[in-house]
């Protein structure tokens, strides 16, 4: 085997196949009986509101969290191939990453004393 | 970088690092970190204080760190950053011209923050949390990191030896410019629409650019500009990667100068972004991205010019006649300046289109001459007030000769110098750069560019003599006094303009001294 | 998240580039030059097979076990000891109505539970299950694939698979779904970074990405001595990852109803079901690769017989073994701890966890720079001075901080008796508090001796 992703695709293969077949397969399996009420939104019990909050719209908030992640998984990225390289490195790399870590909670310490770090 | 990769041999060998070549950008970035610290942990009452400490420091430091450069030249970070004449002047001008923006930017008046942005930025207008946020006294201090931000991706951006540094040198530079325009503390819908619209069209731009940089990785192999040039020398045969990948990355790069057809973003920014950050886009930006196309064009895709500097003479020839006709028409004076600035943008072009060393140093000098008029210029806006708010609209500068002379008086000298009347670096400017494309076959453009000039020059003289001799249509507009601040960025504004215009020769020398890029 | 996958082929093409140079000691160390494709097939199909019975088996274990901790018997009665149930339980899903929501996207609606259900599968190829053994006449080594940056393609696939959840919560048209699909979100790519920088530590170690080359380099001492900070942090951020108790805010019964998932019916349901215990077989299976020594049989019996308990099937059985003690530990967490809040819970991700282990990484790599002789040639003794002011700056720190506890810990002034109605809404009392009893105060109240004008006052307008 050359490739090593190709016995990867086998994997995502059955597990894709399975997924599809289960979900669109099976669902003909089942009864089928029209409801007005099964249809709508799930609210216990209640009148349910004809949109979901702010009509779908994701609140601004969690673009702060998306943002934050995508900082420090950058980061994390950043780190892999010096962690895995770390023996050829040698001294400079461990200082420069040990700057570049500092950097990178300048910024954090930014967000934290600013209240991006806050939720409620 | 894939390349510089697979070009190792067995060992890891840890890349040189010329720390004194460098040593101008680590200063600004590390200004621009100690100012994120201060924003973190000073209390609320020192950071303005702080942080034009900092940031005056920091910049002054830097040219200080460009100076001792001059004997560190060289090509460093494995290609990345290439310092040589060009970028050490360019560098130099930014920082400079950085200094008077700063200023202008921390003038408050007798506020307690910076009078020019607003108390809190993320906080919708007029809504319940944009007045507590100023009834509770909060400034966006935060300005001040943000624009060392940018001076440091703009000091990299004409260094930048291959094409990925200039692309992460343009984000640095743009991302924090995208802020700086939604933060004006007056207008906030114009201002946020923007920094909105600068955003998505850079974000367009940026786009382009590195569509161009990967179809000359195509085409070369490598996102060296050395190995680009040295690629059209022997390659054959690509040329369909070659020509679509200069003219994408083109694309991107006079976006940022705001050439047309690529200037439609240019009026709105410059009217809506807070006044003194304005004139720090008009100057320094523009510094910065033509350093960017000098290296592109010298030192990478010079040899090939002849697929493609037609289409750099299009666009040459439209921003010169739109920038200067669609100027004619605006009533609002940062428009008008915006629209100056695209002509202006137009003749640095023609110098840039005689592919000469003279070439090279009429640019360099055309941008310091008019960076220092121009953040002058918008400094003077940023003072004429109709109470409270800045009083741009053209019918509303009638009489101001008459009420305030001296400000009128600097005003129209700056003006007349964006005329390019003799006397004031204007003319000097317009003079070096047109004689080096007549002088290297590029007289077209020339001629294009006199005739530009004195269509513009109407409009500036129509508002010359709209302050002088008209009468003033109601007496709410006044001058604001400005503190030292302001008062020193227009007088060192005003000075260099005269200085250049009368003296001109030591900087000239100096730029055609610098005008040699290391290949 | 999208990003992150380019980022991680980017990284992998430079890995690639660095490859041939750097000699080997990167590269997988599972040998699959003996493998043809077909075998690679018949594997992938045992893993999924492996894993589907595995999630058939742990569901009922899962049940059993709360059943005992809760001293009731859990499923008894389908099959031997219940063991049939979840199938029971899973073909009864299969002849539910599948429903779909009129307010919902239909498209993504139907894309999400086949996402989260099929991505759950891919992270177990490049989990090492045992060394190398003879299949059909084939040498080839009890792991599907590996790659130079085969952890990476997990963290990758894991953060495909939470598009999965977003576009489950999005697309269901419904107050519910939404919020739980933004809170689970949240949490996991939280978690995420946490999760990705403990496993730095290992890698400092291993020198390596490859899941097999982490294993052999575990041969005398398993990660999670060295790395044992790393570990806990890992097994931390794998409850986080994997939406479970404590941490299963997502579907917070008494706030959101189901999560991301209210709105799902039939195999629909099923498949996030299936994917969330999938989930937790990969997260632990990458436990036992990266800190507990893979396949390898634990200390005292790899000695036994020359090795001999290392070699061929064995290698599977150890693997079992430490997979499923996870399992039992995710059961246990669940059996015993309540819900934690949702501010807590991300509290603790980005305000403890991230700087922390941050700071154990850099600990983490001076230690290593000693070991490898960076700081000198006495290797011993720079590791020892190294240790040495690593631990005395985390004792620092530790007292800095405790004093600062206990600083803001002053016991706050709590009155002897309360009104519980006091803030309008029924409010018990703390521990050694009296409660004011309505009828008493009413009492007071018309007696004229009033303590507290203003509760009397609420009480008027209540009452």
């Amino acid at each position: 085997m050359t490739n090593p992703y190709v016995p990867l695709l086998f994997l995502a293969a059955c597990g894709v196949g399975f997924a599809v077949v289960s979900v669109l397969g099976l669902s003909f399996v089942g009864p089928r009986r029209y409801n007005r009420a099964k249809v709508d939104a799930y609210e216990c019990g209640i009148e349910p509101t004809p949109q979901a909050l702010g009509g779908g719209k994701v609140p601004v908030k969690y673009y702060l969290t998306a943002m934050l992640f995508i900082i420090f998984d950058i980061e994390s990225v950043f780190l892999y191939p010096f962690a895995v390289a770390f023996s050829k490195l040698g001294l400079f790399a461990l200082v420069e990453m040990v700057l570049f870590i500092l950097t990178v909670f300048v910024a954090y310490a930014y967000v934290w004393r600013r209240g991006g770090l806050e939720w409620d | 970088m894939i390349a510089s990769l697979s070009g190792l041999t067995t060992e890891f060998v840890a890349t040189k690092i010329n720390y004194g070549a460098v040593l101008p950008m680590l200063v600004v970035f590390g200004a621009a970190m100690i100012g994120v610290l201060v924003e973190a942990f000073a209390p609320r009452a020192v950071r303005y204080g702080a942080q034009v400490g900092v940031a005056l420091v920091g910049l002054v430091a830097a040219f200080m760190a460009v100076v001792l450069a001059v004997g560190h030249q060289g090509s460093t970070l494995a290609g990345a950053v290439v310092i040589d004449g060009p970028a050490l002047f360019l560098q130099g001008t930014i920082l400079a011209l950085s200094v008077l923006s700063v200023l202008a930017m921390a003038e408050r008046f007798d506020g307690i923050g910076a009078d020019a942005f607003t108390a809190q930025g993320a906080a919708a207008p007029g809504s319940p949390q944009e007045s507590a946020a100023v009834r509770a006294g909060a400034t966006t201090t935060e300005v001040f990191p943000l624009t060392m931000f940018a001076i440091g991706g703009m000091l990299l951006f004409p260094a930048a030896g291959d094409l990925l540094t200039m692309f992460v040198a343009l984000e640095v530079l743009s991302l924090p410019l995208y802020i700086l325009s939604g933060l004006a503390s007056r207008r906030r819908l114009l201002s946020q629409e923007a920094s909105l619209k600068y955003f998505l069209l850079g974000a367009f731009s940026s786009a382009f650019f590195l569509f161009g940089a990967a179809l000359l990785f195509g085409y070369s192999g490598s996102m060296d500009l050395g190995v680009i040039a040295k690629a059209i020398g022997t390659q054959s045969g690509m040329d369909g990667l070659l020509v679509p990948g200069v003219l994408l990355v083109l694309v991107g790069l006079l976006f940022k100068i705001g050439a047309v057809p690529f200037h439609s973003w240019t009026p709105d920014v410059y009217q809506g972004a807070p006044t003194p950050v304005t004139g720090f886009m008009a100057a320094c930006t523009k510094v910065a991205a033509f350093g960017a196309i000098l290296r592109f064009v010298y030192v990478g895709v010079g040899d090939s010019r002849w697929d493609w500097a037609p289409a750099l003479w299009a666009v040459a020839i439209l921003t010169m006649v739109v920038g200067a006709v669609l100027s004619i028409t605006q009533t609002d004076v940062k428009r008008l300046l915006a629209y100056s600035s695209i002509a202006h943008a137009g003749f640095v072009l023609t110098g840039l289109l005689a592919f000469d060393r003279v070439g090279v140093s009429s640019v360099m000098f055309y941008v310091v001459a008019y960076g220092f008029s121009t953040i002058a210029a918008f400094a003077i806006v940023s003072l004429v007030r109709d109470g409270g708010s800045e009083a741009t609209h053209l019918s509303q500068w009638a009489g101001l000769g008459r009420t305030h002379p001296i400000v009128a008086g600097a005003f129209a000298f700056l003006l007349l110098a964006f005329a390019g009347i003799p006397l004031t670096s204007g003319f000097t400017a317009k003079f070096a750069v047109f004689s080096a494309a007549i002088g290297h076959g590029a007289t077209p453009l020339a001629v294009v560019g006199v005739l530009a000039s004195a269509i513009a020059a109407f409009v500036y003289v129509r508002v010359i003599v709209l302050m002088y001799f008209t009468e003033s249509g109601g007496d709410s507009v006044r001058v604001v006094p400005p503190s030292i601040l302001t008062s020193a960025a227009v007088t060192i504004g005003v000075a260099m303009t005269l200085v250049l215009g009368v003296v001109p020769a030591p900087l000239l020398d100096l730029a055609s001294r610098s005008a040699l890029f290391l290949r | 998240m999208s990003l992150i996958v380019s980022l991680a082929a980017g990284a992998q093409n430079g890995v690639h580039a660095i490859a041939p140079s750097l000699a080997s000691a990167d590269n997988p160390i599972a040998d699959f030059s003996d493998t043809p494709w077909w075998l690679s097939l018949i594997k992938a199909l045992l893993v999924f097979v492996f894993l589907l019975i595995n999630t058939l088996l742990v569901i009922w274990f899962e049940r059993r076990v709360i059943g005992r901790m809760q001293q009731r018997p859990g499923p008894n009665r389908t099959g031997p000891f219940g063991l049939l149930q979840t199938l029971a339980d899973g073909l009864k899903l299969a002849f539910k109505e599948d429903l779909t929501p009129k307010n919902a996207d239909k498209v993504v609606f139907l894309l999400a539970p086949m996402i989260a259900g099929a991505m759950a599968f891919i992270s177990f190829s490049i989990i090492p299950m045992g060394p190398v053994v003879s299949m059909f006449g084939h040498r080839t080594p009890l792991q599907l694939t590996d790659t130079p940056v085969a952890v990476l393609l997990v963290l990758a696939v894991a953060g495909v698979g939470v598009y999965g959840i977003i576009m489950a919560g999005w697309s269901s048209g419904s107050t519910y779904p939404l919020l739980g699909g933004l809170r689970s979100t949240a949490q996991v790519i939280s978690y995420e970074i946490a999760m990705g920088l403990s496993l730095v530590a290992v890698f400092l170690y291993s020198g390596s990405m490859s899941t097999s080359q982490i294993v052999a380099s575990q041969k005398s001492l398993w990660f999670i001595i060295p790395a044992f900070f790393s570990f806990l942090v890992y097994v931390v951020t794998m409850v986080g990852e994997t939406n479970r108790l404590p941490f299963d805010l997502a579907e917070g019964e008494g706030e959101l109803t189901g999560g991301f998932h209210t709105e799902y019916s039939s195999m629909k349901f099923a498949m996030f079901f299936l994917g969330e215990y999938v989930n937790m077989f990969t997260v632990s299976a990458l436990a036992t690769t990266m800190f507990l020594g893979g396949w390898q049989a634990p200390p005292g019996i790899a000695a036994i017989n020359d090795g001999m308990f290392n070699q061929g099937w064995w290698g599977l059985l150890w693997f079992v073994i430490k997979l499923w003690s996870f399992m039992f530990f995710f059961v246990w967490l669940r059996g015993s701890l309540p819900r934690v809040r949702y501010d807590q819970f991300m509290r603790f991700g980005w305000k403890f966890l991230i700087p922390v282990t941050l700071l154990w990484v850099v600990s983490v790599a001076f230690i290593r720079g000693a070991q490898l002789a960076f700081f000198g040639e006495s290797t011993r003794t720079a590791t020892v001075i190294v240790v040495g002011v690593i631990s005395l700056i985390a004792l620092a720190a530790a007292w800095l901080w405790e004093g600062q506890h206990e600083a803001a810990a002053v016991p706050a002034e709590r009155p002897e008796e309360i009104d519980p109605f006091a803030g309008g809404y029924p409010v018990p009392p703390m521990p050694g508090q009296r409660l004011r009893e309505p009828s008493q105060q009413a009492e007071r109240s018309l007696a004229g001796s009033t303590g507290h004008p203003e509760l009397s006052d609420q009480e008027e307008s209540r009452g």
